[in-house]
């Protein structure tokens, strides 16, 4: 039957069985791959994968001149580019988006082009960014920013005019409100849990554009360490550089519900 | 201040070729509970909208306390059939929403916090014991999601007259209670009501001004202390809506048993004037309050 309930200790034994199966699996697969061609590195071992771990933390240069270990120069770059584009893409598509969905005279020329450019991949805009913008640290950035702006910008209209209805816009002039006070004290308020969980949505596309343009043109951050290092089919440090992505989403994603339910108490999903 | 608490003068509203309103005139004096009751459609919410300023008549003037309405302000209060209420606010901020929208700049809340925090701190006062007064001390900490409708309404009461708006507007206020809450809340006005005749007794200017809509003819009767009519079956009713009764009722205290009875043929009166089809008669027929106010004056 759909939606059978199952109890808690079985529920648990399921999950921990499912990711112990995935990986006693791959464990098995890379034993056969190694038996095969002992030199394979393409389905390492955890043992491998283990030396691939302290690869990355090792210092790198010359012990009278050391240099941090590549793990944290990739993650300061791409934490830093995602973190800078993710601010700059969320504060422009918050105003805009805000002023579309409470003004209909703002709301009418910007939908078409919104609409119409949020469709178009962002990762097949790389050559207009470097042509544009260049190919340093902005060019990532704005990759970032602009390729977020336009769906971001159309939730969050969308959200205004759905979420707040014209009774209590109306209802707010009533108890004295300003149209700038109806804007910060209603709709920014109203409409909050919906930024927070449009920002959880868009770091996913946001990291996926980053770590294309990383790899393309990139001397830094792991998009470009994880091409770096597939070409010499050093997977064991691919790997651990998946695993870091995945990890940044958890926290990111449980930093912002934390967020969510700090700042909108109120709020149920 | 002017003598009348609201004014319209020949309002008449047109949607495209439709004539919705056909030149409506009425004054409501401060402290009145004012009914307004018609059959479906007629125009009773295009009449609301046009007083509180948010859809304004093709033609014709509306003033609140001699002030030509223009558009949504804090002379007119509202309340909503569906509450309305803020959801990212607790009751208690809810009621004293307007009280810091009103009273507070945007300004002062972001760089004159020490001033901000001491109005807020009397502001929510003000609002708990206004919640008090509506029977709602325990909910000052509850949101709008875990509130039962008949809190949320008597939040949504509380927080349009806080504000002491020249006049609230209720729109169907009760439609969505069931009946022991109605009852609640209709009791709740009469208090309101009371609170008015103590006023004008000792000579001030009574704080509850209200227009009420509703479907309801005992409530409209039992409730209120004017009841309006608006309807099309006059003779003139290709023209659009008018207003075709107009007449004063009896007033009740909140402690008196509820007795229908004492106002058949009131009710009986209405339903035949305003929702009889065929009964086309000329529309002021029943147009008598200001005479019958008179009358009682001159029997003083």
């Amino acid at each position: 039957m759909i939606r059978l309930a199952i109890p808690l200790w079985l529920f648990w034994l399921l999950a921990i069985g499912g990711v112990v199966t995935l990986l006693g699996s791959y464990e098995r697969i890379s034993a056969r791959q190694t038996r095969i061609n002992e030199l394979q590195t393409t389905i390492p071992s955890f043992e491998k994968i283990g030396e691939g771990l302290k690869q990355i933390f090792r210092p790198q240069g010359l012990p009278e001149n050391p240099k941090p270990p590549m793990f944290w120069v990739d993650m300061r770059a791409t934490l830093w580019r995602l973190a800078v584009g993710m601010g700059v893409g969320v504060a422009a598509s918050v105003f805009v988006g805000v002023l579309m969905g409470a003004y209909r005279w703002i709301e009418a020329p910007l939908s078409p082009i919104v609409m119409f450019l949020s469709k178009i991949p962002p990762t097949a805009m790389m050559p207009i960014y470097f042509a544009l913008v260049g190919t340093d640290q902005k060019m990532f950035t704005s990759m970032v920013a602009l390729g977020i702006f336009f769906s971001m910008t159309q939730s969050i209209y969308k959200a205004v005019r759905q979420d707040v209805s014209d009774e209590a816009i109306n209802k707010a002039y009533t108890l004295g409100a300003s149209e700038i006070e109806i804007i910060y004290e209603v709709i920014w308020k109203q409409i909050l849990p919906k930024i927070i969980d449009n920002v959880r949505l868009q770091i996913g596309p946001a990291m996926v554009f980053l770590l294309a343009a990383e790899m393309v043109v990139g001397s830094a951050g792991l998009g470009y360490q994880i091409r770096m290092q597939s070409r010499i089919l050093n997977m064991s440090v691919v790997y651990v550089y998946l695993a870091t992505l995945a990890f940044i989403g958890l926290v990111a994603e449980w930093a912002l519900v934390t967020l969510r339910r700090k700042l909108c108490p109120w709020y149920v999903d | 201040m002017s003598e009348f608490a609201l004014e319209i003068k020949a309002l008449s509203h047109v949607f495209g070729k439709f004539r919705v309103l056909d030149n409506i005139n009425l004054q409501v004096l401060p402290g009145q509970i004012v009914a307004v009751v018609g059959p479906s459609g007629c125009g009773k919410s295009t009449l609301l909208k046009a007083i509180l300023g948010t859809d304004p008549p093709t033609q014709g003037d509306i003033f609140t306390d001699g002030v030509p309405v223009r558009g949504p302000t804090r002379n007119v209060g509202i309340v909503y059939q569906n509450y309305t209420l803020y959801d990212f606010l607790s009751a208690e901020h809810n009621v004293s929403f307007g009280l810091k929208l009103d009273e507070t700049s945007f300004w002062m809340r972001f760089f004159g916090l020490p001033a901000y925090m001491a109005k807020r701190r009397q502001h929510l006062q003000k609002s708990r014991n206004f919640l008090e007064q509506v029977g709602l001390s325990d909910a000052c900490g509850k949101y709008p999601r875990e509130m039962s409708g008949g809190m949320k309404q008597r939040v949504a009461v509380a927080q349009a007259f806080i504000m002491r708006p020249k006049i609230v507007l209720l729109d169907e206020p009760f439609g969505a209670l069931d009946e022991a809450m109605r009852e609640d809340l209709q009791l709740m006005l009469l208090r309101f009501y009371q609170e008015n005749l103590i006023a004008k007794r000792e000579g001030r200017r009574p704080e509850y001004t209200i227009l009420m809509v509703t479907h309801e003819l005992n409530e409209a009767i039992y409730v209120a202390d004017r009841v309006i009519g608006l309807s099309r079956f006059h003779t003139h009713g290709g023209q659009g809506a008018a207003i075709v009764y107009d007449r004063p009722c009896p007033v009740f205290h909140p402690d008196d048993p509820r007795d229908f009875s004492k106002f058949v043929e009131q009710r009986e009166e209405l339903r035949k004037a305003v929702f009889d089809e065929k009964y086309v008669k000329d529309r002021d027929k029943y147009v008598t309050f200001w005479n019958e106010l008179g009358a009682l004056a001159a029997q003083k």
